[in-house]
């Protein structure tokens, strides 16, 4: 197993007058991933370049952890050891643990975590399962057509992005998509359309703006569903300004439809999720469709991608019964509700069960009152690790700056260790 | 110092002239030796069958595809899920196992060395880590780079021939990833296909935007993986596959590269006569003449078992073409610069005569060519069928009254219009199995230290029971050694170890990183010092080994 070390190539980022070099950095603000960017000194204060708000903020608060306790046992600070010693004990006396988030954690973190879960025999929650995430499910019944970044920069002559705000939660989507800059290498040209009721940032920037409310998603999804497979929708309002996107879809050799959670998650998400894949399906018979999720966090990729691998199964899994079990998308926060003892893994804002006591593995403290939190080593900053990008692709990210806090992967093995000998 | 001495059972070590003489096999700190002394660990292999490890030439167990397909299909995993015990790590099975299931039931199945055939390089990191959790077994991985567009430009640049800048690019793809050698799945189709669903139909089709063929692919990057010495020749998965009629450009591209090396996969897809929207036909039998003439050029059977598989490749258009004639599910990812995939959850059935014929062309391959160390096992795992399936492959191809009465519960207009109509006499010997199951399949990947029980091998050893039911037999080794540990006993895994990664390495101009950069940035979007896989953690342990510099 890797080991994420702590380590790297100096101090903190925090000289004054820009004199240091840029570092080299994958950026682990959002599942973009973003390597090509580099850590610059802004008026003493860590930054990211090219800029990226989000990028930024990232980092400058994984930079200022190191002033932070290395561990807290109910509230104050302690040793690590300490910290460890009653996590273990916690989790040996539990009678329902409960793994979760892995919103920051790399494929390293995410193996060690998994050979927890398994003696533990507890159950593990993906971070997006605290809510219903029923893409999910709605992959494993009818399959998706997706590409990598590149294919979507290269090739698609439409790119429409359904309810979702890159500009605001993956800053350099779009540029990276090559929207606003010179036409596709392999097409004619591009043109972005955005599906969404908010004037969002990104709306701003579409040649195209359909504003549709969201509760019509799924009559919308179907009404283009129908139109691609060349039948009459029924009558409604939405029938001529789809008409007009069917259009274009059609004259583009190419389209990508980029979404996330906020058309595929929550009550109704598995629907519209099937609804998306079955327009993409029924246009691939006559051009080149594929969706692009956009998964929030850095860790959110491979975590799914490991728990597949390891346990054949991409969603959350109990392993109550000695083997991996698959947890209904829908039935996941249910499952959740039964935990005492909850092992949150590099998740800001911890897992809200009720009357469970929480052990929090993270390079940030926890939003809520943790009885044990163990500040870890952030990855990309003061830990590498491998980490997918939101379209699958591998990355290894470095660990630019020191630091005195161990990687989560070894935490979580020393805990396998002491709660399970 | 760990000594074994293996007496009594009929040896089959045909890389070595051995054919079912009973004798010992000697192993001492992980290698076959001549001899060992009296403290040596004995294993009465008296009345069983002594092999080397099998070695799979062609499955696919690691990887973004592989992992999707995992994902895909969830309901066919729960039946039999591996247990965790104080050894074993829990999973799910299936089709398409999770990974620390896939090590295991291969090497209960008496295989130490899997050959995933088919990795995205700019995923090298995902199957790396895949394969680091397949247990027990020695790995190693092919780069896709039949539609690799960097390729393509240098390919262009040389006017469409192979070039020191072909080789080294190569070379410098092998030495980023890890991968042991390169594979090309319809080269130039799947960019076709990414660009507007398009595919190559002939060889000599110009490929839009890059000034180039299908032929000249072949032609190039053949030419540079023997140039470059590699121990296992180009991989390839010819065009049109699946399609009635595509025999005729199978024969072409093996009439292409007459005189090189080359390993053709899972030719009992490429088989087929008929007329392209027609039905289909067999063409097994000139596809086995050409092979008798022309022992340069080797193939992998891929042969399709009646049951649950999983249509998962690369080559995306079959995936397409799958999914119009009513696939439930479909699932296509393409792969920037690289290559494309595609996903369709399968079932062959008997009645079906297109599935038996397939079924039929399979056996027919093996059945007709003549030298078994140019046609290997496979079922191109889970293309065909499980790698689980290979002992009842293996009784099909020994008994022949077995194979008749198989074929008579099959559909009757397609055994008809094959060969098996007539019953084809031959069955495949015990040494003839271990042939086409280990020595040929270690040979042709280059893996002198495997596949065969010689001094100085790896102490790779699979001990069978002699049972009249080949099938049993080959289902339940009694043991498996792998580097001189016995991993398997009486059908129970007792040791778990990790396995080597096999890796080839050639040797390349270092410039050739600057030729490469200057293509990436436009293409890739990934920085190009970040695509390399320097993580020792993920390609260690491994072994190397080093192309001879010259085919």
């Amino acid at each position: 197993m890797a080991e994420a070390r702590s380590g790297g190539s100096g101090p903190p980022q925090a000289r004054a007058g820009g004199s240091e070099p840029p570092r080299a950095i994958i950026c682990a603000g959002c599942a973009l991933l973003c390597d090509d960017a580099a850590i610059v000194d802004a008026d003493g204060a860590p930054a990211l370049t090219p800029p990226c708000p989000l990028g930024t903020a990232w980092l400058a608060e994984r930079a200022a952890l190191t002033s932070k306790p290395a561990a807290t046992v109910d509230g104050a600070p302690a040793s690590v050891s300490a910290a460890l010693a009653r996590a273990a004990q916690l989790l040996r006396e539990a009678r329902r643990p409960l793994l979760c988030g892995f919103a920051q954690a790399s494929v390293e973190d995410v193996r060690a975590a998994l050979v927890l879960a398994e003696r533990l025999r507890a159950l593990l929650l993906l971070e997006v399962q605290r809510g219903p995430w029923p893409g999910t499910a709605a992959e494993a019944l009818r399959g998706y057509a997706s590409a990598t970044l590149g294919e979507v920069r290269d090739r698609s002559q439409l790119i429409v992005i359904w309810r979702e705000d890159p500009e605001r939660t993956h800053p350099r989507l779009l540029e990276r998509l090559g929207i606003g800059g010179p036409p596709p290498r392999l097409a004619p040209g591009r043109t972005l359309v955005v599906v969404d009721d908010r004037d969002t940032a990104t709306a701003a920037r579409a040649q195209l703006h359909l504003e549709l409310p969201r509760e019509r998603d799924l009559e919308a999804l179907a009404i283009l569903g129908l139109l691609a497979r060349g039948r009459t929708p029924s009558a409604s309002e939405l029938v001529e300004p789809l008409r007009e996107l069917h259009a274009r879809v059609e004259a583009a050799g190419h389209v990508a439809f980029v979404h996330g959670a906020e058309l595929t998650g929550g009550a109704g998400g598995q629907r519209r999720a099937l609804a998306l894949y079955e327009l993409v399906r029924a246009l691939a018979r006559r051009l080149h469709a594929v969706t692009l999720a956009l998964p929030i966090s850095a860790g959110e990729r491979g975590a799914r991608e490991v728990l597949a691998w390891q346990t054949g199964y991409g969603t959350s899994v109990d392993f109550a019964t000695g083997h991996p079990e698959p947890v209904l998308a829908t039935r996941a926060s249910a499952a959740g509700e039964s935990a005492d003892v909850v092992l949150a893994v590099e998740q800001a804002d911890a897992y809200a069960a009720a009357d469970a006591a929480l052990i929090a593995l993270s390079s940030v403290p926890p939003a809520t009152d943790a009885a044990v939190w163990i500040r870890t080593a952030a990855l990309g900053v003061q830990a590498a690790g491998t980490a997918h990008r939101l379209d699958g692709v591998p990355l290894t990210l470095r660990a630019p700056m020191g630091g005195d806090a161990a990687s989560t992967a070894a935490l979580l093995a020393r805990l396998t260790e002491e709660a399970v000998a | 110092m760990s000594e074994i001495r293996i007496s009594g059972g009929r040896v089959y070590d045909p890389a070595n002239g051995i054919d079912g003489e009973v004798r010992d096999v000697c192993l001492r700190d992980g290698r076959v030796v001549a001899d060992v002394g009296p403290t040596a660990r004995r294993i009465d292999a008296r009345g069983m069958v002594v092999m080397p490890g099998g070695v799979d030439i062609h499955s696919h167990i690691a990887g973004p595809a592989v992992n999707a397909a995992r994902r895909l299909s969830p309901e066919r995993r729960t039946a039999e899920p591996p247990r965790p015990s104080a050894l074993l790590r829990s999973g799910s099975g299936g089709i398409v196992p999770s990974t620390f299931a896939t090590g295991y039931r291969y090497a209960l199945l008496g295989y130490t060395t899997v050959v995933e055939a088919a990795a995205p390089p700019l995923a090298a990191r995902h199957v790396l880590a895949e394969l680091r959790d397949t247990p027990l077994i020695d790995k190693a991985f092919l780069i896709l780079m039949g539609n690799n567009q960097v390729l393509f430009e240098l390919i262009r640049r040389a006017g469409g021939r192979t070039s020191p800048q072909l080789h080294d690019a190569i070379a410098w793809w092998l030495a980023s990833t890890g991968g042991y050698g390169v594979k090309l799945v319809n080269p130039g189709g799947v960019e076709c296909f990414k660009q507007r669903n398009g595919n190559v139909r002939a060889l000599d089709d110009q490929l839009d935007g890059y000034a180039i063929t299908p032929r000249q692919i072949l032609e190039a990057i053949a030419g540079a993986v023997d140039q470059l010495g590699l121990p296992h020749p180009v991989h390839i998965h010819a065009h049109n596959l699946g399609v009635a009629g595509n025999a005729d450009v199978t024969l072409e591209t093996m009439r292409t590269l007459t005189g090189r090396r080359a390993h053709f996969a899972h030719i009992q897809f490429h088989s087929y006569g008929g007329e392209p929207g027609g039905p289909l036909r067999s063409r097994a039998a000139e596809l086995a003449e050409f092979l008798n003439g022309h022992e340069e050029i080797t193939a992998d059977v891929g042969q399709v078992m009646f049951g649950e598989a999983v249509a998962m490749t690369a080559d995306a258009p079959v995936a397409a073409m799958l999914r119009e004639l009513g696939a439930d599910k479909w699932l296509s990812h393409d792969t920037e610069v690289e290559t494309g995939c595609g996903i369709v959850p399968y079932a062959y059935r008997r009645s079906s005569y297109v599935h038996a014929l397939q079924w039929a062309i399979g056996l027919e391959l093996f059945l007709l060519c003549r030298n078994p160390w140019q046609l290997m096992l496979s079922t191109d795992h889970p293309n065909g069928a499980s790698f689980l399936s290979y002992p009842k492959l293996i009784r099909l191809l020994m008994d022949r009254s077995y194979r008749e009465a198989e074929a008579a519960r099959a559909n009757q207009r397609a055994i008809g219009r094959s060969a098996l109509r007539d019953g084809l006499e031959r069955e495949y010997t015990l040494g003839e199995i271990a042939i086409i199951t280990r020595a040929a399949p270690a040979r042709r990947l280059g893996l002198v230290d495997k596949g065969h029980l010689g001094a100085g091998a790896d102490a790779d050893v699979t001990i069978y029971d002699d049972l009249a039911d080949r099938e049993a037999m080959f289902a339940l080794p009694r043991y498996v050694i792998k580097g001189g540990k016995v991993l398997v006993q009486d059908g129970e895994l007792r040791a778990v170890e990790d396995g080597v990664l096999l890796s080839a390495r050639a040797p390349f101009d270092e410039r050739i990183g600057e030729v490469l950069e200057s293509l990436w940035g436009e293409r890739y979007t990934v920085s190009f010092n970040n695509y390399p896989v320097g993580d020792a953690a993920l390609r260690e342990p491994a072994r190397v080994i080093e192309a001879t510099g010259g085919g």
